[in-house]
């Protein structure tokens, strides 16, 4: 015996699409990746106009253009302190983060660290494809070592930054992993790293169909993929999934890798409580400007 | 209130194939809500087949866009009816199933597409989501318990297999595909000595 669901559900997958057509070459996963977005919202159930998407620059940064919400593609590597900011500012906004994996773990790499510590609530979905794909095929930091690109023409020297490691080890209170090749897999996590209350990070390994290995497409990552449901790991554990996160690049590990079960208060929330204790009294803009200015 | 819905929101029920609309649950299926999920896997199809067409249209391969027109209209033809005999038996009753509850039934997958497929290769991919098609409606067949609604996914299940004739016969229609594996199309890693 089920009982009906008590909120109704208004939000429909189209409702988050935009008119504008994705420019990804055919194929790309970012395709699939929009449409758990999509779909993720629709569950969520939150109208688009209380919605704000920001990105980075690359391939997957068009995001935001592809949907109703509010959306800024701003600078490369600089999405996460404009969505820290934007949340600050408007702490009821639902606010989504969307990038490559050159755009948050190279040129936006120093902002991780701080994002993760402030624990603003956002969500930062990584589309991980282990190549700049818009400039033609570099070497990013995640392409694995040995890569032969154009920027590595004898295999790359680098070993690649793990970004599940690099979010755990910062204290993310919500890590997971997903791939186009399981799509409801997908929509699950990101649906859930959205209800996560706090700073939530995907990596979603996301194939570059043109200048992407073979082993790393879609079809391939069908055949690797191994739920973490399935191997029965504990999504509170953050050891364990430490542990596991340490295989990335050699297997496709999906799911919730890290879930704080008991979620610490998040930056906006804090900012929140800080400004009703000081009741209006806090020194307004204008003089904070002022005094900053007679210090200098 | 009908507190004994086949649509469960917090669980899955599927299996194998089935796991491609998750919340539903097969052995409890009205007519209604079958001829509803009959309808977005149409419409699903459609709408996956209109993304290909721009894409191909976009990258300047007319002859794959082209099929992927037709096939927007096949399915199209589809969607109608099965519209049309949900109206007639049901009239406006609020539907319980939801295009977000459908995962790629049969469309065709998003890997599937690439900016120089041939049309060859492009009625490959659609013989595949018939395929898919088919296995999903022949899995429903084997778990629903409603008569009406076995009636109702056998006749799609057929339909499913004439549609992959008519793709096999277009296919046999075609001359072979140039020998060329796309490597035309890549940028080479150039060294510069």
């Amino acid at each position: 015996m089920k009982t009906l669901p008590t909120v109704l559900q208004t939000h429909q997958a189209k409702d988050y699409k935009s008119d504008l057509k994705p420019i990804w070459c055919p194929g790309c996963g970012d395709f699939g990746v929009l449409q758990a977005i999509y779909r993720s919202l629709a569950a969520i159930n939150r109208p688009p106009h209380e919605i704000a998407f920001v990105s980075g620059i690359g391939c997957s940064s068009r995001i935001p253009g592809y949907t109703t919400t509010y959306g800024f593609n701003s600078v490369h590597g600089r999405a996460l302190p404009i969505a820290q900011g934007i949340k600050l500012a408007n702490p009821d906004l639902l606010v989504l983060v969307a990038g490559g994996d050159g755009d948050g773990f190279s040129i936006g790499g120093g902002h991780v660290p701080h994002a993760i510590r402030r624990n603003t609530d956002l969500t930062y979905i990584v589309m991980d494809n282990q190549i700049y794909g818009l400039t033609k095929g570099q070497l990013s930091p995640t392409s694995p070592r040995g890569l032969i690109t154009c920027t590595s023409e004898y295999g790359s020297l680098e070993e690649p930054v793990n970004p599940l490691l690099y979010v755990l080890a910062y204290g993310c209170g919500f890590v997971a992993q997903a791939t186009p090749a399981d799509m409801p897999g997908m929509t699950e996590v990101i649906e859930a790293a959205i209800r996560y209350p706090g700073f939530s990070f995907v990596n979603v390994q996301s194939p570059c169909v043109t200048f992407g290995r073979e082993e790393v497409q879609v079809k391939a990552h069908r055949a690797q993929m191994k739920s973490l449901k399935s191997l029965n790991h504990d999504p509170t554990n953050r050891l364990a999934a430490m542990d596991l996160a340490q295989h990335y690049g050699h297997e496709l590990h999906t799911g919730i890798f890290y879930q704080n079960p008991t979620p610490p208060p998040t930056l906006d929330a804090l900012v929140s409580e800080r400004k009703a204790a000081l009741n209006g009294k806090g020194l307004p803009r204008q003089k904070i400007f002022d005094l900053l200015l007679q210090k200098q | 209130m009908n507190n004994t819905r086949a649509i469960d929101e917090s669980t899955s029920h599927g299996a194998g194939v089935l796991a491609a609309c998750r919340p539903i649950d097969f052995e409890k299926i009205t007519l209604m809500d079958a001829l509803d999920l009959a309808t977005l896997v149409e419409q699903e199809a459609k709408d996956r087949y209109n993304e290909f067409a721009h894409q191909m249209t976009t990258h300047h391969n007319p002859d794959a866009a082209g099929f992927f027109l037709r096939m927007i209209q096949i399915e199209s033809t589809h969607e109608l009816r099965l519209t049309e005999r949900r109206r007639k038996l049901f009239g406006g009753t609020p539907p319980n199933v939801r295009r977000e509850m459908i995962f790629d039934i049969e469309a065709p997958e998003y890997d599937e597409a690439r900016s120089n497929m041939t049309v060859r290769r492009a009625l490959e991919a659609a013989l595949t989501s018939e395929k898919k098609a088919f296995d999903f409606f022949d899995a429903a067949v084997q778990r629903v318990k409603d008569p009406g609604v076995r009636e109702l996914f056998t006749e799609l299940r057929s339909e499913e297999e004439e549609h992959q004739g008519y793709v096999v016969a277009e296919l046999a229609k075609l001359p072979p595909d140039p020998a060329n594996d796309g490597s035309a199309y890549e940028d080479e890693p150039v060294a510069i000595d």
